[in-house]
C-alpha cells in the first residue's frame, strides 16, 4: 500500500505540471477516458428486462474492447448504468418507472437512454420526461404499443427524441395475420379462438386479429382476456376444445403463461398453439420448464435473432456471442434489438461526432445499416423501426416452433428453419 | 360445459382451501392474523426446489423437509417477533406484513425470480372423469385436500395438543387456567399454519412455477376465504372455499376471466357489510346481534 502511494506521488506532479504548461492537455485527457453513460430503466427481474440488460452489456462490452466510439476526434468507451423499473411486476405504480427514468438522466447523468421503460404504460408515461430533458431514447424491448410511435409523428418537434428499434403491436398483428393465413392455404385452418392478457398491448393485438381474420372468413369462436397473474384457464381452453377451434391464439407475457401450456397439454386440447409474445414459450429453458408441454407451442419473440436463424451474416454472430457470454441463447423479445441499439447508436454517434441530442436525432434518422435482424432504418416522422418480411429491406420479425426440445424458426419463409408440425391430437382440415 | 364446472369449480374450491386452512389455524388459536402467510407460501416452494435441485434430494424427502422448514421458520416468527407484541393485533398485523415483505425482497435480491422455478408434479398425465379430461396432479389435489380436513378433524378432536387447540379456540384465559401454556400454544399455532402453507405451495406449484408474486395473491386469497368463513373457522373455511371457488369458476365461464380475480374482493366487501364475523365465525357475534 506505501509502495503504491510513493510511486503514485511523483506520478501525480509530473501530470499536474504537464496540465500546467499545456493548457489544452487538461481537457483532452478528461474528454479521452470520459464515458458515454447509457442509462437503461429496465424491468431487470423480469425477461424483457434481463435479455436486455444482458444484450446491451455484451455490445457495450465488444465495442469497448475494440477501443470504444469514436466522437470527434477522441474515442470514448461505453458506460452502462442499469435500474430497475419494477414496471413488469403486479401492482407496482408507474411512478416507480418515471423516478428511474428520472435517476438516470438528473442523478446518473446518462447521455443516451436506452431499453424501456418495459410496460407499454409506462413508457407511453415517460415519454414527456424524456422530452422535457431532450434526451435521445431508443425503446429496444417492452412497450408494444402502437401509441409510442403515433405520439411521434404526431407531435415531431416535442418527441423528436424519442426512437423504437423494435417491432410493435400493429406489425406484429400482421405477421400473426399472415401467418394464419398460410396454415389456411397449407392445411385449411380456418376456426380460432384467441386467448389474450389483460394488459393494453395484448387486449389490441387480440382485437385487431380477430377483426382481421374475421374479415378474411375466419370463424372467430370466442376471445377471452385474462387478469395478469391468473392461475387457471381450464374453462377457456374446454371452451376451445368445445367449439372445435384448430388454432388457438394466445399473447400474453406474464410468467403464468407456463400454467397455460401444461393444461394444454394435459386437457389434450386438439388445436394448433400460437402464442405471440409469451415469456415461458419463448425462452430457451421452455422445454425444461413445463416439462416439454411447450412441444408444437408456436411464439414470437419479436424480431429476428432471438431464436436461431440466418437472417443476416450477423445472426448466428449474435447468438454465438450471447450464448458465449451468457451460458444462454437469447432469450426473449428484446434481446437482438437491445444489442443492436448500442450499435445503432455507436454508429450515430460516430457520424454526429458529438453527443448533441439535435446532431444525435438527425445523425439517428439517417441510419442505414445491418444489424442482427436485418437492414435497421428509422422512419423519419415516427422514428419506428422500419419492418419488412426480407432482411435485406428492413427489420424482419421471427416465429419459431418448439420441436424435439429446440426453437425452430418456421416464419417468415425468408428466415426459416424448418417446416411447421401439427400436433399429433389434430388433423389438417385438407 | 357444466360437468366442467362442477369438476373445476370442486378442484379451484379444493385449492382455495389449502391456501387458507394455515391461516384460519393460526388466527382461530392464537388470534395472531399472519400477514407473513403469501411469504411462507413462497419461501417453501424455493425450499423446495432448492433442496431437490441443489442439495440433489430425494423428490418426497425434499417436499417433507421444505414443509418442516416452513414450520420452523413460523415457530421462529413467534418466538422472535410475535411475542413481543402479542395482545396488540394492529402490531401483530404490521410485524408480520413486514417480514414477509423481507422475506419476498431477499428471495428477489438473492435473484429467485424467473419462470425457470417449477416444481415437478407428483403425478403426471391426464385423466377423463365425467367426460372431462382433468390432470392427475389436480386429482391428487382434491385427495390431499380431503385427506388433510379429515387429519385435522383428528388431531383437533381426539389429541391432547388438539383439544389444547380448541380450548384455546374457545377462551384463552379459561385454557390458561387449566394450565395449557397460551405461548407453547400460540407457537404450535404458528408452526402448524405456515407448515399446513408449506404443504399448500408444494402440491400446488407444480402446476405453475414459483414466483415471488404469488405471495400477495395467496394472502388475499387466504383472507377473502377466512373472511367470508369466519376468521377461526375450520368449518367455515371449507364452505367459503366451496363458494368461492364455483364463484370465480362460473364467473370465468359467463361474464369472462377478467372478472374472476374480484370476486374474492367482492366476497370481502360484502361479508364485511353483511355479516363482519363471517358465515361460521363467532368472534363478534355478540357486538352484531346487538
Amino acid at each position: 500500500m506505501k509502495t503504491k502511494s510513493l510511486w503514485f506521488s511523483p506520478m501525480m506532479v509530473l501530470v499536474v505540471v504537464g496540465f500546467g504548461f499545456f493548457p489544452g492537455a487538461s481537457s483532452m485527457a478528461q474528454q479521452k477516458g470520459q464515458p458515454i453513460v447509457i442509462g437503461a430503466p429496465l424491468s431487470t427481474q423480469y425477461l424483457y428486462g434481463w435479455d436486455a440488460q444482458r444484450a446491451m452489456l455484451l455490445a457495450v462490452e465488444e465495442i469497448n474492447a475494440k477501443g470504444g466510439v469514436q466522437v470527434g476526434k477522441t474515442r470514448r468507451p461505453f458506460s452502462l448504468e442499469v435500474l430497475d423499473t419494477r414496471d413488469l411486476e403486479p401492482g407496482v405504480p408507474l411512478s416507480e418507472a418515471l423516478l428511474v427514468v428520472e435517476k438516470l438522466i438528473l442523478e446518473k447523468k446518462a447521455d443516451v437512454l436506452m431499453g424501456g421503460p418495459v410496460r407499454s404504460e409506462a413508457a407511453l408515461a415517460a415519454m414527456d420526461l424524456i422530452a422535457k430533458h431532450k434526451k435521445v431514447s431508443i425503446l429496444t424491448t417492452g412497450s408494444l404499443t402502437p401509441a409510442y410511435h403515433r405520439r411521434v409523428a404526431e407531435n415531431y418537434s416535442k418527441y423528436k427524441y424519442l426512437f423504437r428499434i423494435t417491432s410493435e403491436a400493429v406489425q406484429l398483428s400482421k405477421e400473426a395475420v399472415d401467418l394464419f393465413e398460410s396454415l389456411k392455404q397449407e392445411f385449411g385452418f380456418d376456426q380460432i379462438f384467441i386467448m389474450v392478457q389483460d394488459v393494453a398491448h395484448a387486449r389490441a393485438i387480440g382485437d385487431i386479429v380477430g377483426k382481421s381474420l374475421a374479415s378474411k372468413g375466419w370463424k372467430v369462436l370466442g376471445t377471452e382476456v385474462y387478469p395478469t397473474g391468473a392461475l387457471d384457464y381450464s374453462t377457456g381452453l374446454l371452451k376451445a376444445r368445445d367449439q372445435k377451434a384448430q388454432i388457438l391464439f394466445v399473447w400474453m407475457d406474464h410468467p403464468e403463461i407456463a400454467i397455460l401450456v401444461k393444461q394444454w397439454r394435459d386437457l389434450k386440447i386438439p388445436a394448433l398453439p400460437i402464442a405471440g409474445i409469451s415469456s415461458a414459450v419463448e425462452q430457451p429453458g421452455g422445454w425444461a420448464n413445463t416439462d416439454g408441454a411447450v412441444a408444437y407451442w408456436v411464439a414470437s419473440p419479436a424480431n429476428a435473432g432471438n431464436a436461431p436463424s440466418n437472417a443476416t451474416p450477423l445472426t448466428m454472430k449474435f447468438y454465438d456471442a450471447y450464448k458465449k457470454r451468457w451460458l444462454v441463447e437469447p432469450e426473449g423479445y428484446g434481446t437482438s434489438s437491445s444489442y443492436t441499439a448500442v450499435y445503432v447508436l455507436a454508429d450515430a454517434i460516430k457520424r454526429a461526432g458529438s453527443l448533441d441530442s439535435d446532431r444525435l436525432v438527425a445523425a439517428l434518422e439517417k441510419t442505414d445499416m445491418v444489424g442482427v435482424y436485418g437492414k435497421i432504418a428509422f422512419d423519419p416522422k415516427s422514428h419506428q423501426v422500419i419492418p419488412s418480411y426480407d432482411p435485406k429491406e428492413g427489420a424482419v420479425g421471427t416465429w419459431f416452433q418448439w420441436q424435439d426440445q429446440k426453437r425452430v424458426v418456421i416464419w417468415p419463409a425468408p428466415i426459416a428453419m424448418g417446416k411447421i408440425r401439427i400436433p399429433p391430437t389434430l388433423s389438417p382440415a385438407k | 360445459m357444466l360437468p366442467s364446472l362442477l369438476l373445476y369449480g370442486l378442484i379451484n374450491s379444493v385449492i382455495l382451501a389449502l391456501t387458507a386452512l394455515g391461516f384460519s389455524l393460526t388466527y382461530g388459536i392464537s388470534r395472531v392474523a399472519n400477514f407473513a402467510h403469501g411469504a411462507l407460501y413462497v419461501l417453501a416452494g424455493f425450499a423446495a426446489w432448492v433442496f431437490l435441485n441443489r442439495l440433489q434430494m430425494n423428490y418426497y424427502g425434499a417436499l417433507a423437509l421444505a414443509i418442516i422448514a416452513t414450520g420452523v421458520i413460523g415457530v421462529l416468527i413467534y418466538r422472535f417477533a410475535l411475542i413481543r407484541v402479542r395482545g396488540m393485533p394492529l402490531l401483530e398485523i404490521i410485524v408480520t406484513f413486514a417480514l414477509g415483505t423481507a422475506v419476498l425482497e431477499t428471495l428477489r435480491y438473492f435473484g429467485f425470480f424467473g419462470s425457470h422455478y417449477t416444481l415437478p408434479p407428483l403425478f403426471r398425465g391426464s385423466v377423463i372423469l365425467f367426460g372431462v379430461p382433468v390432470d392427475r396432479q389436480r386429482v391428487a389435489l382434491v385427495v390431499i385436500g380431503g385427506v388433510l380436513v379429515f387429519v385435522l378433524w383428528l388431531l383437533t378432536h381426539h389429541t391432547r395438543i388438539g383439544l389444547a387447540f380448541r380450548a384455546m379456540a374457545q377462551d384463552e384465559q379459561a385454557a390458561m387456567m387449566s394450565g395449557i401454556d397460551s405461548d407453547r400454544m400460540a407457537t404450535l399455532s404458528l408452526a402448524f399454519g405456515a407448515a399446513l402453507v408449506g404443504l399448500a405451495a408444494v402440491v400446488l406449484l407444480p402446476l405453475s412455477f414459483i414466483a415471488t408474486e404469488s405471495g400477495a395473491h395467496i394472502l388475499v386469497s387466504a383472507i377473502a376465504v377466512c373472511i367470508l368463513g369466519g376468521l377461526e373457522s375450520p368449518a367455515g373455511v371449507i364452505v367459503a372455499s366451496l363458494l368461492i371457488g364455483y364463484a370465480q369458476i362460473f364467473t370465468v365461464a359467463y361474464l369472462g376471466p377478467h372478472y374472476q380475480m374480484i370476486v374474492a374482493l367482492f366476497a370481502i366487501l360484502i361479508t364485511l357489510i353483511l355479516k363482519p364475523s363471517g358465515l361460521f365465525g363467532k368472534q363478534k357475534e355478540l357486538e352484531e346481534r346487538v
